[in-house]
């Protein structure tokens, strides 16, 4: 960690860029172009491949958005990397930090308190995208499995994981408990907590891999549509 | 002779209104940390400089410093880690000066003594006997050596003038919290009370503990969503006055 101060670019570039941000940037990058491709460019359904930005669940985006954006781990990135507070660990990186208003999560944002209930409408979501995995499958009236199939599973199963690891997650089955296994509660080992608190550690990460399986889902797609890559088939059989 | 570039700050607020960074050269050992160069400056150069340590071990906590800006402990920073020609070394700057490197960090036990004590279960027999699966949340809080860089790095405490009491603090009530044998939620006089809600989650006090603790995701996250149930989750709230209603009749 090294403070932007120690250099002569101190004047020139504003701390955020040499602070590794590339998590937060790369959130608000995907958020443009998803917009402007579910505005401008629509993806019809294409070979049984459904395009992850085109299911139904569009209508209940908003909501979804919200869910990351109360999210532990995007809370971080947004809260040093938009509001700079702080902007890195480094100790006098931004030096008008004592200049500015803070009020953290009492005032405005308070309102992360209820993430858990955005978490409820994403866990809405999630059957959506296993679906359009099982559709790929079938659509032909044979089982059919793609290279599209794999990639549409592996992007449902980041998007699980991401949703599963949550803190709040955590929390719900069993953070909130002090004893699992005290004489009035026996052997319950709270094997689930374990597991989750292993993949929550991962959280931050997982949430970004899952963020950008949905662009390169998307793309893929629309590679396919243009002609540029083949949609290998792996499996077919009839039924 | 190989030397390693030392910059330290030094000010004795009883005479001096402004510090100053004062450079030193230091011979270079294979395996040294800071606090090996800040001792030969004490016993060779400069023996009027303060510094605090006891160990050298990472275990007492003593020798909490900004090295190149990052909160550390002098003794476990290699001092072959550091890039750049010169070492920077100041002191924690969230806490009074009282000379040179040595701050006084004594505004924190005021604050543990407000975090509500211990209270374990009426009639439990003793021993008491508690479960490993149970006691391992508790026991990763109770690592702590209390060099308060988190304190320090928090730029909360840092940069403004709030009621929240502090990473260290939240671990304290977190180890106390999810002790199996304790009775007491403390999670809403965090919220409340210790300013709790002024924590952004930006994790850097995760980053510089010496002893990886993960502070956010497993003390102060756990007890933000405990301060949820009681305070912002109508579900929750519903649920608990219900047993509540439910206890008393």
């Amino acid at each position: 960690m090294r403070a932007a101060s120690e250099t002569s670019l101190r004047h020139l570039i504003p701390p955020e860029f040499l602070e590794p941000n590339w998590r937060f940037w790369s959130f608000v990058m995907i958020s443009i172009l998803g917009t402007v491709l579910i505005l401008l460019y629509k993806v019809p359904v294409f070979d049984g491949l459904t395009d992850p930005f085109y299911t139904p669940t569009v209508l209940i985006l908003p909501l979804v958005v919200l869910f990351r954006l109360t999210c532990y781990a995007y809370r971080k990135d947004y809260h040093r990397h938009l509001f700079n507070h702080p902007n890195g660990c480094a100790t006098d990186v931004r030096l008008d930090s004592k200049k500015r208003g803070y009020s953290g999560e009492t005032g405005f944002f308070r309102v992360e308190n209820v993430h858990r209930y955005f978490m409820y409408t994403a866990w809405a979501i999630l059957p959506f995208f296993f679906y359009d995995v099982y559709v790929s499958i079938v659509y032909t009236g044979a089982i059919t499995v793609t290279l599209g199939t794999i990639i549409l599973a592996v992007n449902a199963v980041a998007v699980t994981t991401y949703t599963f690891s949550c803190h709040s997650v955590r929390h719900l089955i069993g953070g909130y408990k002090d004893c699992v296994n005290c004489p009035a509660n026996l052997n319950k080992k709270n094997s689930l907590y374990r597991l989750q608190s292993r993949l929550n550690g991962h959280h931050e990460a997982i949430a970004w891999t899952s963020l950008i399986m949905f662009v390169f889902v998307d793309l893929f797609i629309r590679g396919m549509i243009g002609g540029v890559i083949p949609n290998i088939v792996l499996i077919h059989s009839g039924l | 002779m190989d030397t390693v570039k030392v910059s330290v700050f030094r000010r004795d607020p009883a005479v001096e209104k402004e510090g100053k960074f004062v450079d030193y050269e230091v011979p270079r050992e294979d395996g040294m940390v800071v606090l090996d160069a800040m001792k030969y400056i004490e016993r060779h150069l400069d023996p009027s400089m303060s510094l605090r340590w006891n160990c050298s071990a990472g275990k007492c906590g003593s020798c909490s410093a900004e090295i190149n800006h990052k909160p550390s402990l002098m003794c476990k920073t290699r001092v072959d880690s550091l890039k750049g020609d010169k070492i920077k070394v100041a002191p924690m700057a969230a806490f009074p000066l009282i000379k040179d490197l040595v701050t006084d960090v004594s505004e924190n036990w005021a604050l543990l003594k407000k975090i509500p004590k211990f209270t374990p279960k009426e009639g439990l027999e003793k021993p008491w006997r508690i479960s490993q699966v149970d006691i391992e949340r508790s026991k990763e809080f109770k690592k702590c050596i209390e060099c308060f860089l988190c304190q320090d790095v928090c730029h909360v405490i840092r940069d403004h003038s709030t009621d929240y009491f502090g990473p260290r603090h939240v671990v304290k009530a977190a180890s106390l919290d999810m002790h199996p044998l304790d009775t007491l939620n403390r999670s809403e006089f965090m919220n409340k009370d210790a300013g709790l809600g002024y924590c952004n989650i930006t994790k850097c006090c995760s980053e510089v503990c010496p002893e990886e603790i993960h502070i956010t995701d497993n003390a102060i996250i756990p007890e933000k969503e405990r301060a949820v149930n009681i305070s912002y989750d109508p579900i929750a709230m519903f649920l608990r006055s219900r047993k509540q209603r439910r206890a008393k009749a």
